[in-house]
């Protein structure tokens, strides 16, 4: 067996309120990655009152070799969707990880490793739904990370909502991931000091 | 005159002043000194008075090259006659270069009356220039047909049956609600159609109301019966024009001979000449940005008001860059055709669409972007209506930014100004598009932004369409339109359209009103382009 290090694994805790979508989430990342990417997948996901209202968590592992122990102890991504559960994870945080989270929604202080935000909940609600929050983060954390392959995402995302409700998810998760290459674009050019359209 | 011109092949206008140098042109008639051939002399009483129009009709009109001559600066009979031609002389130059035609084709020179040997050395030295660059390749302008009554009074029929006039119900409501006769002008959109049904079109109040129609198309808007007033208009037009010579033209008719010349095959337009360096194209993309007349503009109204509409081509292109597009620019870009089809001149219109729709054909485009409206419109739709078959896809810059803006990551610097804005009759009326603009002027951050008491698809006009039919009416309209801006509290009016900062800057000039009158004009795109940044 190959040992720790050269194993390609990523583990991802998703958290937030029950009722957000935070269990499909994780379901959708994890099946995106083994049915789609043909990895190995596992998740954990947040059973009893958490889920249907308080703080809430999926737990998703993502590796190249089969996954012995499926719980996340440090999350190399982590996404919030509420205040609650950033609190609770965010100390698990490597300087190496990845944060996502709704910034209208989640306020991170001294966050110890690379963040990224997106108003999930308010492009939901723009889009006429609330409900699709989740899946505008799936689609930012897919562009962000590329944890999983967009084409694998959007396909899993097809078979787990809702019928008739399929097209407008998959909007959903290209304007998240829109916004997520968007972002990463906007990173590059600040960096390259080009922030506007005039010379400076 | 010893100059016969059967057996010529290139025609060279001489504008010949009065007062000096026309003696030394007759000193050489007197003498039989041979002058050269290919000049057709027209005397003038001050090479001041040939104006831009002028000059550039003669290029319209088959001319191979134009000279003027007169009189040496200080000898000026009138004053300021040399000073004058020669800015007039200068600026058609610079237009003949992007036209492609070429700045050498024109001259100006000054000889006292004894310089007869002066003069007749540039004459062989123009001519001989002009016999090297060849013919100017633009057809002489075709004679106005004798009219074929029955053949009119079918179209005329045609005309009523296509735009169904008799669905008019006489109501009266295009006139409650237009520009032109609010502001007071004995101007009737129901009278010019009943005058159509009854067959008194050609009574001269009926001519003039059709020519100065705005075309702005807010009397279709409020028609009951969906009567397509600017298309109908647009149509009759075309109809006066194959029988009478045009003749309400405003600038002297200059941009009607500008776009007639760049119907010629033989000409090729050499665009985009100055490019700042920053800016990125790429000669091989399938994304063309269609820039349109600035630059024309820029040139032939610099000479009374400061206009810059050329920067919102850049602004434009510094967008698209700021997006990571770098688009193909056509270096031989000629005119959309636009302002040929809405003052009655199909046929020229229908020259250029051809022209355009193959050459992008041809390159393999595949989106065309533009910011000005008009070119928007006839690229997007009026060339489709007209039956040809454009192979790309046509994409206003605003629909463009609001796409990539709405992907996120992007952010606007706050703008310490009051804004309003001034729509496009092209694009929101015409196009049905007022929303497009205002998506982005919601994302500005301005310290206000308040819309003037008539806006979006009530919005009125900035007072001119298609350079025709101008007049003292035009000047109230914008006044108007300049006092709404004014009681919005705004300290900057947006514009969306280049001709809409002409015809506004230009009412903004009136010596008397400037004070209470001015206000900043500037285009959305530059606007954007000031303060979009990457968050």
């Amino acid at each position: 067996m190959s040992t720790q290090t050269t194993i390609n694994r990523t583990e991802i805790i998703v958290t937030g309120f029950g009722g957000q979508g935070i269990i499909l989430a994780g379901r959708i990342l994890g099946m995106s990655a083994s049915l789609g990417d043909k990895k190995e997948s596992t998740l954990v996901q947040a059973y009893g009152p958490e889920s249907r209202g308080g703080a809430c968590n999926a737990q998703v592992i993502i590796s190249d070799v089969p996954i012995h122990y499926p719980y996340v102890n440090t999350p190399k991504i982590l996404v919030a969707m509420s205040q609650a559960g950033y609190d609770k994870f965010a100390p698990a945080l490597l300087p190496e990880s990845v944060l996502l989270v709704d910034q209208d929604l989640v306020h991170p202080e001294n966050v110890p490793c690379d963040h990224f935000a997106i108003p999930a909940t308010r492009m939901a609600e723009n889009l006429g739904n609330k409900m699709m929050a989740n899946i505008i983060m799936l689609g930012f954390c897919t562009a962000i990370t590329e944890a999983v392959s967009s084409k694998a995402a959007q396909a899993t995302i097809a078979k787990s909502v809702p019928k008739g409700t399929e097209e407008r998810n998959i909007e959903a998760f290209t304007k998240g991931f829109d916004y997520g290459l968007s972002t990463l674009k906007g990173r590059e050019k600040r960096a390259a000091g080009q922030t506007g359209a005039l010379a400076q | 005159m010893n100059n016969p011109t059967n057996d010529n092949p290139l025609n060279i206008l001489l504008f010949l002043c009065n007062w000096g140098a026309h003696a030394a042109f007759l000193t050489l008639q007197d003498q039989r000194r041979p002058i050269p051939n290919e000049i057709r002399m027209v005397r003038t009483p001050c090479t001041g008075r040939i104006d831009r129009a002028m000059m550039l009709k003669a290029f319209a009109k088959g001319a191979d090259g134009v000279a003027l001559v007169g009189c040496e600066p200080g000898t000026c009979r009138y004053g300021s006659g040399t000073a004058t031609s020669q800015r007039n002389t200068q600026d058609v130059q610079e237009i003949l270069d992007i036209m492609g035609l070429g700045g050498e084709r024109m001259r100006f020179a000054a000889f006292l009356p004894e310089q007869s040997e002066e003069l007749l050395a540039f004459l062989e030295d123009f001519s001989a220039n002009v016999r090297k660059l060849g013919p100017a390749g633009i057809a002489a302008a075709p004679v106005v047909p004798v009219p074929d009554l029955a053949a009119r009074k079918q179209e005329l029929q045609q005309l009523v049956e296509t735009y169904d006039i008799h669905a008019c119900q006489d109501c009266g409501k295009c006139s409650s609600a237009c520009p032109l006769a609010l502001i007071g002008k004995p101007f009737s959109p129901r009278a010019i159609a009943s005058a159509v049904i009854t067959g008194g079109i050609h009574a001269p109040g009926v001519q003039e109301n059709a020519w100065s129609c705005l075309t702005c198309g807010l009397c279709y808007d409020r028609c009951p019966s969906a009567v397509n007033f600017p298309a109908f208009i647009k149509d009759l037009r075309h109809l006066y024009r194959q029988t009478a010579l045009p003749g309400h033209e405003v600038h002297g008719g200059f941009f009607h001979s500008l776009m007639r010349s760049m119907t010629s095959t033989a000409i090729t337009p050499k665009r985009w000449t100055s490019l700042p360096e920053e800016i990125r194209i790429d000669p091989e993309s399938t994304t063309l940005f269609f820039g349109g007349c600035a630059p024309y503009y820029d040139i032939f109204f610099g000479k009374r008001m400061e206009v810059e509409t050329n920067r919102i081509l850049l602004d434009s292109l510094r967008l698209l860059n700021f997006f990571d597009v770098a688009p193909r620019l056509l270096a031989d870009e000629r005119c959309c055709g636009h302002d040929l089809l809405w003052s009655g001149d199909k046929d020229n219109f229908m020259r250029l669409a051809r022209l355009n729709v193959d050459k992008l054909n041809q390159l393999g485009i595949e989106t065309v972007i533009t910011t000005c409206p008009e070119c928007y419109m006839t690229l997007h739709a009026t060339y489709a209506e007209q039956g040809l078959k454009p192979n790309f896809k046509v994409v206003h810059l605003y629909d463009f930014l609001e796409e990539q803006i709405d992907k996120g990551a992007v952010g606007f610097k706050p703008l310490d100004r009051s804004i309003t804005f001034q729509d496009s009759c092209r694009l929101g009326r015409l196009c049905d598009r007022t929303d497009l603009p205002r998506k982005l002027l919601k994302r500005l951050k301005p310290v206000q932004y308040t819309e003037m008491k008539e806006s979006g698809g009530a919005a009125i006009c900035c007072g001119n369409s298609a350079w025709t039919g101008c007049d003292s009416y035009s000047k109230a309209l914008q006044v108007k339109r300049l006092e709404q801006a004014h009681a919005t509290g705004s300290d900057l009016m947006v514009t969306a359209c280049p001709k809409c900062q002409i015809h506004l800057k230009c009412a903004m000039e009136d010596p008397f009103r400037r004070e209470q009158l001015s206000i900043e004009l500037m285009d959305l795109t530059s606007v954007i382009a000031q303060t979009i940044r990457w968050e």
